[in-house]
């Protein structure tokens, strides 16, 4: 899926330096490659250069380089996109190449690395190389470290990679603005030593947060907290792709997080051990077992385990609302109210009206009602049992036997052995009855008699 | 006798149309009928001429002979929902103001005809071709115009009771245009209290709804006295719209004249729907320089001045509007001149060798009618423009709440919907939406009714009568915001 874009400007460069030198590769820039899908691309396996295990990117895609004189080059593209949060519902987003979260940078430690950043934005831009450790003029704080990149133009950055780990790439010009729009990326720096640190399947993607209103399409760049779509990638469930791993695998999941708040990612199935953070490798004596690794904004984490356990296991941000799509915050609380008697009067104004709520919410899950354009479900998702009435930030991690070596392909619901699955009890049930509920008054339950404490009384 | 028709027409003033000849004819014939059963011994012959022309146009004096043919009439009439022509027509035979006036204009004649023998009566039938549908009036009015018109004569009683049927057309129009409007605000009224019904319908909804919110314990005190409030408000705001309604009827009842069981009438439930455009009306001055009968009432008043004061050589006829100028112009029929080609009709007036009137106060005195009457033909021409502005705007403003704010207030509820089905929003908001969207449909009612209002001012700024108050603006969303 990958399209290869001539910009006329590049094009140009790029015939008159082969008319007049014969060295075009020497002396133009890499052609900037873009991607259509919003799908997960396979692996890239470095065809020149250091030799490593490479990451796939969730819903996304690692960018292709070429070496260049001992330099490896890469040329990036900030740019509006659309990007398709799951089906029925595109953002317009601005990324790079194509995408939002722009392609995955991948390189070895040691490496010369040459990146080319292209600003077709309406404003100016710069990036930020999150984590690497580099010469100051390269860290991309407009501004302070460089001049901010206009529209139109290229800028180049040049560093040499002295340490392995997990990094990432945004915007610091507009940063507000540009992060909320979508611009981030990821920056994986493999060790030298091929085997060191070595897992099978090495999954990356980003935590971010948009802010787009019901049939809108463009986020609220002025957002400050209160965001209604939390994202792995820009992607919401059901639109983000299952993370599939082969039983008996050793697996690294890599996750940072650009939104603005924490995010606690919560793997079911498994214990695992945080093995890597922005900041570099945790040594093994220093690793501890954990099921939820809370991610802090502006900070990676890396958590690895061994996929003994077949089965699909859910892999989500432990704040529930965050595993759920756009839903207004202003609806009342329902449970308990009986609407019947009322829908009658309420239909003679509103003759579309249906009542909901009235035994909490569930029922979202699996009605489908018209809704405003380009907008998902508050809830959704079907799984092998029904309604799954999820959204945001949720995915399910498939381990399954007899996988080829990188097929990362969805295998389907997992089959249960017999005798694995919960089940009805039929017997008889016997429990204490109800609770009645509590008649409410107009005074409280508890009368609270405060005395003002008085200085010589001393403490209570 | 005969029947001789004037075939007035506000657009070409061409005279006698062929249809229109037969028109007359007819009348003529049935005017003879009338004149010989109604006045036998000939005392009051032209009010009996006026009657029997009535009749057949719906205007009759009511006596003894009438009172049975009218009352069968208005029960016909009263069997259906009233709409504006049906509303004038009860008002033309019952109100009794009317009566009066007419009355009145029976003493006058009776004035005239001890003063000098009574002119041989001469109908003549004008149609206006009004801007304004007003199919009714339009019929009646021509025949007291024609009685109006009738040639001049020289006997000052003769213009006296000329005068008087001119105030008694007058009286017509101001009945009917006060009819029309009170008809249009009664109608508008209702239709306003049947919209409030629904918004309180809806507030009730949501009332209830928040109290049972309040019984599970899901909303607290606060936020169910707000909506309780608002269902208070609103339901204020309805007793207040059912008692503006009440009076608004009961207006036009007494213009009606209707009592005892009758007023038990029915109005249709709904405004009628505005015209597919507003009418055009490049001539809407010459047709009031024409038409208004205050302006014709002053007219004459020249003529008895000059019969008074025996002023009897009149150098030269001008236009009003041309009195500096002086202009010799060639007179024609009733002092009017029509102009066919030009835009402009104009009031002709004689002009006396005053330097030679040896009375002075006979001079000074035929100058000040000669000075009011021009005061008040800018004022017609002024009126007229000023009530065909009013009538386009009006108009258009009805027609902008049809078309755009009414529609999108459609569209608005019905996104509302989707973001309720997206549980983006609870019901409340859906049910203020709703009470919103029937706040705008008042006001589409309101800009409708005001449309109506003015096509009657206009009507009256060019025949003259009530002229009417100034019309309320379109008022702001009586259900709005919280």
């Amino acid at each position: 899926m990958l399209n290869r874009r001539n910009f006329i400007g590049t094009a140009a460069v790029l015939a008159g330096a082969t008319l007049i030198s014969g060295r075009s590769q020497a002396a133009s820039i890499p052609e900037a490659q873009t991607m259509a899908s919003p799908n997960m691309q396979p692996p890239l396996f470095p065809k020149e250069g250091r030799e490593y295990q490479p990451v796939v990117t969730l819903n996304g895609w690692t960018l292709p380089w070429r070496m260049n004189g001992g330099w490896k080059e890469f040329h990036l593209v900030a740019e509006p996109v659309i990007r398709e949060f799951a089906k029925g519902m595109k953002a317009h987003l601005w990324g790079y190449n194509g995408q939002s979260p722009g392609p995955t940078i991948e390189c070895v430690e040691g490496d010369k690395v040459r990146i080319f950043v292209t600003n077709r934005l309406p404003e100016h831009t710069t990036i930020h190389w999150h984590g690497i450790l580099l010469p100051n003029g390269m860290d991309g704080v407009g501004g302070l470290n460089q001049p901010q990149i206009p529209s139109g133009k290229t800028f180049v950055y040049e560093f040499v990679m002295k340490k392995s780990g997990t990094f990432m790439y945004h915007p610091h010009a507009d940063e507000m603005v540009q992060m909320a729009m979508g611009m981030m990326g990821f920056f994986v720096v493999h060790p030298k030593e091929p085997n060191l640190y070595r897992v099978d399947r090495d999954f990356v993607f980003l935590l971010n947060s948009y802010d787009i209103d019901p049939g809108a399409y463009v986020p609220k760049v002025m957002t400050m907290l209160d965001f209604n779509l939390w994202t792995f990638n820009s992607r919401v469930f059901p639109g983000i792709d299952p993370i599939v791993v082969r039983r008996g695998d050793r697996v690294r999941i890599r996750v940072g997080n650009l939104s603005m708040t924490n995010h606690p990612i919560h793997m079911h199935g498994y214990d695992f051990a945080v093995t890597c953070t922005d900041g570099g490798w945790v040594p093994e004596s220093a690793r501890w077992p954990e099921t939820t690794i809370d991610v802090p904004v502006g900070a990676m984490r890396a958590f690895e385990f061994v996929a003994t356990e077949p089965g699909d296991w859910a892999i989500h941000c432990h704040k529930a609302h965050h595993t759920m799509n756009a839903m207004g915050h202003e609806v009342k609380t329902f449970i308990g109210v009986n609407q019947r008697d009322l829908v009658k009067r309420i239909t003679k104004q509103i003759p579309d009206y249906m009542a909901m709520g009235s035994a909490g919410m569930a029922e979202m899950g699996e009605m489908e009602m018209p809704m405003p354009d380009n907008t998902l479900p508050m809830m959704t998702g079907t799984g092998p049992f029904g309604s799954l009435e999820m959204g945001g930030m949720f995915t399910v991690v498939k381990v399954r036997d007899g996988l080829a070596r990188n097929d990362y392909g969805d295998p389907g619901w997992y089959q249960h052995p017999a005798g694995t699955v919960s089940y009805e009890y039929k017997g008889e049930v016997k429990t204490a009855p109800p609770q009645s509920p509590e008649k409410k008054s107009d005074t409280p339950a508890i009368e609270l008699n405060v005395k003002k404490p008085k200085g010589h009384t001393g403490n209570h | 006798m005969s029947a001789m028709g004037i075939f007035i027409n506000l657009r070409h003033a061409n005279l006698l149309a062929g249809k229109t000849v037969r028109l007359a004819a007819m009348l003529g014939v049935t005017l003879l009928a009338g004149c010989k059963a109604i006045t036998p011994d000939g005392g009051v012959n032209e009010v009996a001429e006026l009657t029997s022309v009535a009749v057949r146009q719906d205007l009759v004096i009511r006596d003894e002979d009438s009172a049975d043919i009218i009352e069968a009439r208005l029960k016909t009439l009263l069997l259906r929902p009233l709409s504006a022509d049906a509303a004038v027509q009860v008002a033309l035979l019952r109100n009794a103001g009317l009566q009066a006036a007419f009355n009145e204009l029976g003493i006058a004649q009776t004035a005239m005809v001890s003063a000098s023998l009574p002119p041989s009566p001469t109908i003549s039938v004008a149609r206006l071709s009004s801007v304004v549908e007003l199919q009714v009036e339009r019929q009646i009015v021509a025949n007291v115009i024609a009685l109006a018109t009738l040639p001049a004569r020289a006997e000052i009683a003769a213009d006296r009771f000329k005068q008087a049927k001119l105030k008694t057309a007058e009286k017509v129009f101001s009945l009917a245009a006060d009819v029309r409007r009170a008809y249009y605000q009664a109608v508008a009224s209702q239709q306003t209290v049947a919209f409030l019904e629904e918004a309180q319908s809806a507030a009730q909804s949501a009332s209830e709804l928040m109290r049972r919110l309040g019984t599970t314990g899901a909303v607290n005190k606060l936020d169910q006295a707000r909506d309780q409030v608002f269902y208070a408000e609103i339901t204020g705001q309805l007793a207040a719209a059912r008692l503006t309604a009440s009076s608004d009827r009961e207006k036009l009842t007494r213009l009606l004249g209707l009592w005892g069981s009758e007023v038990k009438y029915r109005l249709v439930s709904a405004l009628p729907q505005l015209p597919p455009s507003a009418k055009a009306a490049p001539y809407i001055e010459r047709d009031a320089i024409l038409h208004r009968v205050d302006l014709q009432s002053l007219r004459i008043d020249l003529d008895v001045l000059a019969k008074t004061y025996e002023l009897t050589n009149a150098t030269r006829f001008v236009s009003i509007f041309d009195l500096s100028g002086m202009r010799n112009t060639t007179r024609e029929a009733n002092g009017f001149r029509y102009r066919t080609t030009a835009v402009q009709i104009d009031v002709q007036i004689p002009i006396f060798d005053l330097g030679e009137t040896k009375v002075r106060e006979a001079a000074l005195t035929y100058r000040e009618a000669l000075n009011r009457l021009q005061e008040k033909a800018v004022n017609v021409r002024s009126e007229a423009r000023e009530a065909y502005r009013a009538y386009q705007a009006s108009y258009d403003l009805a027609k902008h709440y049809q078309r755009e704010i009414v529609p999108l207030r459609k569209v608005i509820s019905d996104e509302m919907l989707l973001r309720y089905n997206a549980m983006q929003i609870d019901v409340f908001q859906l049910l203020t939406e709703a009470r919103q969207r029937i706040a705008a449909n008042v006001s589409a009612i309101e800009a409708q009714r005001n449309f109506w209002l003015s096509s009657v001012n206009l009507f009256s700024a060019v025949v003259g009568g009530s002229s009417g108050s100034a019309i309320a603006k379109t008022s702001a969303a009586p259900a709005g915001n919280d």
